[in-house]
């Protein structure tokens, strides 16, 4: 009886560690046929060839078969931020949901919770239909830096907000996100009200939708400080997060003071999600479902769950991003669509398949 | 490892909820403390392991000034067994006793074997090792309430505080936790509602009314027609049982 426990456990782990290895695999491949698709369709062997022989400096792959010398061009320089973009931001999302759940312990939480998205998108709307005046500093930054403001205004104020009173509780920063997200959404439409501007409106719209068209190596690094960093630091925050979802008074006998741990992880998922919707306006669904996707296979253990949602939230995005290039001949569906098209049915399954419910 | 709690006072807002409350529990003692609702009982546990902030007052276990000590020394020496709370994430019965661990864990600390060894202990003395793979929010109350009890086990605490560990519990359940509990030998500090277990279990009591302590002594001294009356607003008779020659109670309104 206990050696046939012990050998499903096992059996459990050698699966958790092969779904990893999985992913990573997945990842690659995708990565490859990602580059290689697009106006100018490029086989993919050769795509294969030309990433292997750029990361490892030439030992390994060859340029022999290589029909163009532009194609390296394309592939390294083009459409390769975008996929790096994707896996990030697709990575970080999951992060702040996973993240958020655990903060506000509720099952309905995403990484724009806390009026992340509502600020952001009054900060993108003011850039695009106010504008910060020409000839100013903030004008080169334009719709980043309004959309990042914007973000990071809002969680202040809901983390202010919150902490009226003393503790920091999951119900006051749900109610608190909420209301300022309302203020900001009505700003918003105010803006665009008295905007008499049909081409910005569009922008806002579309900007509200999401995109990873503006990627580039140069926008990488911050992004990928930003994201990975934030990976590191809570791959190793497990035990903190699974006494999250205690509750504050069991946290407590635990020694855990969830208050300050609330804060602080809130402010660093708050950088992260400003700056991808900086980068990236709003990709919704992604930061919701993964995680519950993640939990409905591999359990609410934060040991598990990170990385399993870091990998899988990166492998998702990076396909919602194919699609939206592929689907309709020579338009990019904006990725926000995708995200929300290819999630429910993933989820929907996981729910009718799985018995999964919620979390709870 | 005993505690001494001297001239407590706390209020929640501007009432004052617990007044002036003195109390010890001697080393290795099993003390409760009854009362009827309302009369600050919880409160007043919280005020001691530091889930409410006290107004006044010093409460000393062993060396340590715990109003004065961090959080996470506390709970490396106090374990507690609260109130029901409700859960809306699943862990598995085994995951959720490993969280026990955590007062003795550095930030960045993982599991080692010896802290498995210590679960699957705190797992056996609580009789759920066939459970230990079980999602928590699967498991009925009596059952919810053991894995609690595990997890403050796990802790290996040298002194734990009970709020109402059997609430809500059948007989059969009240009987097993608070049999675990004794059986653990360290001091015990127990808010209990049901006399009978109270004068069955209990070294020494106290009595709590209008956040104050009403009076103390063993559960022979305590628990008296004319205490229990004023506690609790009734008429009541004890006598004792034929059969397990314990205190027993009749009440009438």
């Amino acid at each position: 009886m206990n050696m046939e426990k012990g050998s499903s456990v096992r059996q459990k782990q050698i699966f958790y560690v092969f779904v990893l290895f999985f992913l990573l695999c997945a990842i690659a491949i995708t990565a490859v046929y990602s580059v290689s698709i697009g106006q100018v369709s490029i086989p993919f062997q050769q795509s294969m060839q030309i990433v292997l022989h750029t990361i490892t400096n030439g030992h390994l792959g060859s340029l022999d078969q290589v029909e163009s010398d532009s194609y390296t061009n394309i592939i390294m320089q083009v459409r390769m931020p975008r996929v790096v973009f994707a896996l990030l931001i697709g990575m970080g999302l999951s992060l702040c949901g996973v993240v958020m759940q655990a903060i506000v312990q509720n099952p309905l939480a995403d990484p724009y919770i806390l009026g992340i998205s509502s600020g952001g998108s009054l900060g993108a709307t003011f850039a695009i239909l106010v504008g910060f005046g020409s000839g100013t500093v903030l004008a080169q930054f334009g719709v980043a830096f309004g959309a990042f403001a914007g973000a990071m205004a809002t969680s202040i104020l809901v983390l202010v907000l919150s902490s009226i009173g003393g503790k920091v509780t999951s119900i006051k920063l749900v109610l608190s996100g909420v209301v300022i997200g309302a203020l900001c959404s009505s700003l918003s439409s105010l803006v665009i009200f008295f905007a008499n501007d049909a081409e910005g409106i569009k922008s806002v719209t579309f900007w509200t939708m999401g995109s990873l068209a503006s990627s580039s190596w140069s926008k990488v690094p911050i992004m990928a400080i930003v994201v990975l960093a934030g990976c590191f630091l809570f791959l190793f925050q497990h035990r903190v997060l699974n006494t999250m979802l205690l509750g504050d008074e069991s946290a407590i006998t635990l020694g855990i003071n969830l208050s300050v741990f609330r804060k602080l992880y809130m402010i660093i998922a708050a950088l992260i999600t400003g700056t991808m919707v900086a980068y990236s306006g709003m990709i919704g669904f992604v930061g919701l479902i993964i995680p519950h996707i993640c939990r409905g296979l591999f359990g609410s253990d934060h040991k598990r769950l990170m990385p399993a949602s870091l990998l899988f939230g990166g492998l998702f995005l990076m396909w919602a991003d194919v699609l939206s290039r592929v689907l309709v001949a020579n338009v990019e569906l904006p990725i926000g669509i995708l995200t929300s098209v290819i999630g429910c049915p993933l989820f929907i399954y996981m729910i009718v398949k799985k018995g999964y419910n919620f979390g709870g | 490892m005993q505690l001494i709690v001297e001239s407590l006072e706390t209020k929640l807002g501007k009432k004052e909820i617990v007044k002036n409350i003195s109390l010890l529990v001697e080393n290795q003692k099993f003390v409760g403390v009854v009362g009827p609702n309302g009369c600050g009982k919880s409160t007043m546990l919280k005020s001691i392991y530091k889930s409410l902030p006290t107004h006044k007052g010093t409460v000393v276990l062993g060396d340590m000034d715990v109003l004065k000590t961090s959080q996470k020394k506390i709970s490396q020496k106090l374990g507690v067994v609260g109130q029901f709370n409700e859960m809306y994430f699943d862990l598995t019965v085994e995951q959720m006793v490993l969280l026990g661990r955590t007062p003795h864990k550095k930030l960045l600390e993982v599991d080692n074997q010896a802290d498995i060894d210590i679960v699957e202990n705190a797992l056996k003395q609580t009789n759920l090792l066939d459970y230990k793979d079980r999602s928590y929010l699967s498991l009925s109350g009596g059952e919810k309430q053991r894995t609690i009890l595990a997890r403050t086990i796990a802790q290996q605490p040298q002194f734990m505080i009970l709020d109402e560990p059997t609430n809500h519990l059948d007989i059969r359940y009240q009987l097993e936790i608070l049999q675990c509990v004794k059986k653990l030998n360290i001091g015990i500090l127990a808010a209990l509602h049901d006399l009978e277990t109270a004068a069955q279990y209990c070294d020494y009591l106290y009595a709590m009314k209008d956040g104050r302590i009403y009076t103390s002594g063993t559960p022979e001294e305590v628990l008296t027609p004319e205490t229990i009356s004023e506690l609790y607003q009734i008429k009541c008779e004890t006598y004792k049982n034929p059969i397990t020659n314990q205190l027993g109670f009749v009440y009438q309104i």
